[in-house]
């Protein structure tokens, strides 16, 4: 599993309160018990503020779309990331 | 730092002592032994720790999972009926009742929690038959912000008509604070308004009145002037201003959530609004316990005297002294009572106020001034029993960490905030805590540190004794025993000739001396140097021992006052009768010579154990006979490496 999938999982485990939790490309706010607007934003903070990260407001909304999944999540942070190393 | 395997208790306590940016544990560690009591325990003791975990300064993510130990604790934390409290407000408030909720559970304030829905705070307060008015709150907190003004004036409109609106924006609010008290008798807390975004009119808003900042402005200080007395003013413009407009105003979180801040300036949101709480409650702090050295001066008065120490013009490190002294006073001015709690002879500590004409604190500030060489919860428990206040209402101010950690440990219920090495952040490290808020001023308020004079209330000292052996168990001591050589031949000659409090004979011996004696065969060295859980503290002491015939004579014993009652003492004993025993010795003697600086080891021989051996005018003389029978000193002190 490569890093950053794992270190967002825990933040996922930490915020929904489940230490099984597996993330899945496929999985959606649906597939997630709690992941729900209030939540969402819990998680981008914590996400945020533990990958020094910054999504910008398109993209805080645009993971609630149906096309997205934690997949598409992922790669979104892993882009970031690239660019915060780059920089 | 330390790689022993600890249990839960040791990871939570650890975590717990420290300051909670510099502790060797991380939060991640300290949440995972969290989880483990509570599945051990059933959550009522992970509660008590969620509970004192907590911190104006953790970040949002780290407040909520601590909140979710603390919730179950709502309306068990204090007797009585739990406070009835509605938060209201134009914007989304979910977040901040969760951290408000935290915090009150936090400080022991049981409270049940209404949150209205978004952005219908006027019907709520004003209709009746309202789930507000069936809920019958105690206190109304309108946490409204910019968003909340009913209409902003337009760049044409004349001045007459700017003040205009702005009376009319202000009787709506007032018609609000009337409804909720004159309907449930509610006391009302009220957001001013925060500067946010940027304006139009850049400088020159100063002096137009329908520019916003000049509006706000404008409507703030109306607020301040009419509010009546039920009414208490919440400065969230101050708040704002204290985080930076730019850090507490998050836009991406407004638009997509409405969120009134950015998410970690919610967590000093909530903290401070539960600040003001515990005031209406009358929970507010009332004493604040200081300790002397490197916290009202710098250096130790018992070393380098009234005139040494470091205070006032001339450097900026003496200026950052006084100028905490200077907060300190306004402090006591308002009505926080003041304590001294320090590590010193009495008379010593106390010759800078009288000495010393640059001290703004002076002994009648001061309601109960404690100097000793006692463990300082000991002390704290005294002072609170000769005031006769409660240790939950205490602050305990002290720039070494490991007093810090004895307090959090074995006092609890003090307040102790962390403080940072610089004397530059103590007024900032005090302040931030928001520990003194008041809800009102009185002429009772100016006086009350009067009424507690230590004369007035002095009572008999509380010999409460403390768990003060498993905290230096927990600190985790390393020490490191070495001859005199030449990597620490100059720190060994400072500390000889710089220290006098715990200073046996006071021997100044120079560098080449030290050197000669260091590789002469009558004469042996020991030096001690010392890590804890909070770090290396360097070199710490050092003895000089002179062999002659079948004696070996203790010609110096140095320490630090900094490492005193940590068992350095006991373990430099044991080290002496170690290498007494291992160099054919089959006794030691040790001196004591009285100087004016150096009595708080008058006692040092007799209590470990060595027998009257003559006097010889001041100088007594001491004997240790080295019997089978003796046996090393407990002490909780590893040993690390000896070459000695």
């Amino acid at each position: 599993m490569d890093d950053s999938r794992e270190r967002v999982q825990t933040i996922f485990r930490d915020l929904f309160e489940d230490d099984e939790l597996i993330l899945r490309d496929s999985m959606t706010a649906h597939d997630v018990e709690g992941w729900d607007s209030l939540a969402h934003i819990n998680l981008i903070i914590a996400i945020e503020s533990e990958l020094g990260i910054r999504f910008a407001a398109a993209e805080i909304s645009g993971l609630k779309e149906p096309s997205q999944n934690v997949g598409t999540f992922l790669e979104l942070i892993r882009s970031k990331l690239r660019g915060t190393a780059a920089q | 730092m330390m790689n022993v395997p600890m249990n839960p208790d040791e990871v939570i306590e650890a975590y717990l002592q420290a300051d909670r940016a510099a502790g060797s544990v991380q939060f991640s560690s300290f949440m995972q032994a969290l989880k483990k009591i509570g599945l051990r325990d059933g959550g009522e003791l992970a509660r008590v720790y969620a509970a004192r975990a907590m911190s104006p300064r953790m970040s949002y993510s780290s407040t909520l999972a601590l909140r979710r130990w603390l919730l179950p604790a709502r309306g068990k934390c204090s007797a009585g009926q739990p406070l009835r409290l509605a938060i209201l407000g134009g914007s989304t408030l979910t977040q901040l009742v969760q951290l408000v909720e935290a915090f009150l559970v936090a400080e022991g304030i049981a409270a049940e929690i209404f949150e209205a829905d978004y952005g219908v705070y006027r019907q709520e307060i004003l209709s009746p038959g309202s789930s507000l008015d069936a809920f019958k709150p105690q206190i109304v907190f309108l946490a409204t912000g910019f968003g909340d003004i009913s209409k902003l004036p337009t760049p044409g409109m004349s001045r007459d008509e700017v003040a205009r609106l702005a009376v009319d924006e202000i009787a709506g609010w007032s018609l609000l604070w009337e409804a909720a008290n004159r309907r449930w008798n509610a006391t009302i807390i009220q957001n001013n308004f925060e500067m946010t975004a940027a304006g139009v009119f850049g400088h020159y808003a100063l002096r137009h009145p329908a520019a916003r900042e000049n509006y706000l402005d404008r409507l703030n200080r109306m607020f301040a002037e009419i509010a009546p007395s039920y009414v208490v003013l919440h400065d969230a413009r101050g708040l704002a201003a204290d985080i930076g407009s730019k850090h507490w105003f998050d836009p991406r979180f407004y638009f997509e959530a409405k969120m009134p801040c950015g998410a970690e300036s919610l967590v000093t949101y909530a903290h401070s609004c539960v600040s003001l709480i515990r005031a209406m409650v009358g929970k507010s702090k009332k004493v604040l316990v200081l300790d002397l050295d490197n916290t009202l001066w710098g250096g130790q008065v018992g070393d380098v005297g009234a005139g040494g120490v470091r205070l006032g013009q001339g450097s900026a490190e003496g200026e950052a002294f006084l100028a905490f002294q200077q907060h300190v006073k306004q402090l006591r001015d308002r009505g926080i009572v003041l304590a001294v709690c320090s590590k010193n002879d009495e008379e010593k500590a106390r010759e800078p106020f009288l000495a010393r004409e640059d001290m703004v604190l002076g002994l009648t500030d001061i309601s109960c001034f404690v100097a000793n060489w006692r463990n300082k919860a000991d002390n704290l428990r005294d002072i609170a029993s000769r005031l006769d206040l409660g240790l939950d209402s205490f602050v305990f101010f002290d720039d070494n960490p490991v007093e810090r950690a004895l307090v959090r440990r074995l006092a609890p219920m003090v307040s102790v905030p962390d403080v940072p090495e610089d004397p530059a952040g103590y007024i900032a490290a005090l302040a931030q805590n928001r520990y003194f808020e008041a809800v009102s001023f009185t002429k009772e308020d100016e006086n009350r540190a009067r009424y507690y004079t230590e004369n007035a209330s002095r009572r008999e000292m509380d010999a409460q004794a403390t768990d003060i052996e498993s905290f230096l168990a927990s600190l985790n001591m390393h020490a490191r025993v070495e001859t005199i050589n030449v990597m620490n031949i100059e720190r060994s000659a400072q500390l000889i000739n710089k220290s006098n409090q715990f200073n046996l004979t006071t021997r100044r011996y120079t560098l080449p001396e030290l050197r000669s004696m260091a590789q002469s065969g009558d004469w042996h060295t020991l030096t001690i140097s010392l890590r804890d859980q909070f770090g290396d503290n360097g070199l710490i002491s050092v003895i000089l021992l002179q062999r002659q015939a079948d004696t070996l004579l203790i010609d110096t014993w140095v320490m630090s006052c900094r490492v005193l009652q940590r068992g350095v003492e006991q373990f430099a004993y044991n080290q002496i009768v170690r290498l007494a025993r291992s160099v054919g010795a089959s006794r030691i003697r040790g001196t004591y010579i009285p100087t004016a600086k150096n009595s708080m080891v008058q006692n040092h021989y007799a209590d470990l154990g060595f027998e009257p051996d003559g006097v010889d005018g001041q100088s007594t003389y001491w004997l240790l006979e080295l019997r089978e029978s003796l046996t090393p000193l407990a002490t909780h002190i590893e040993p690390e490496l000896i070459n000695g």
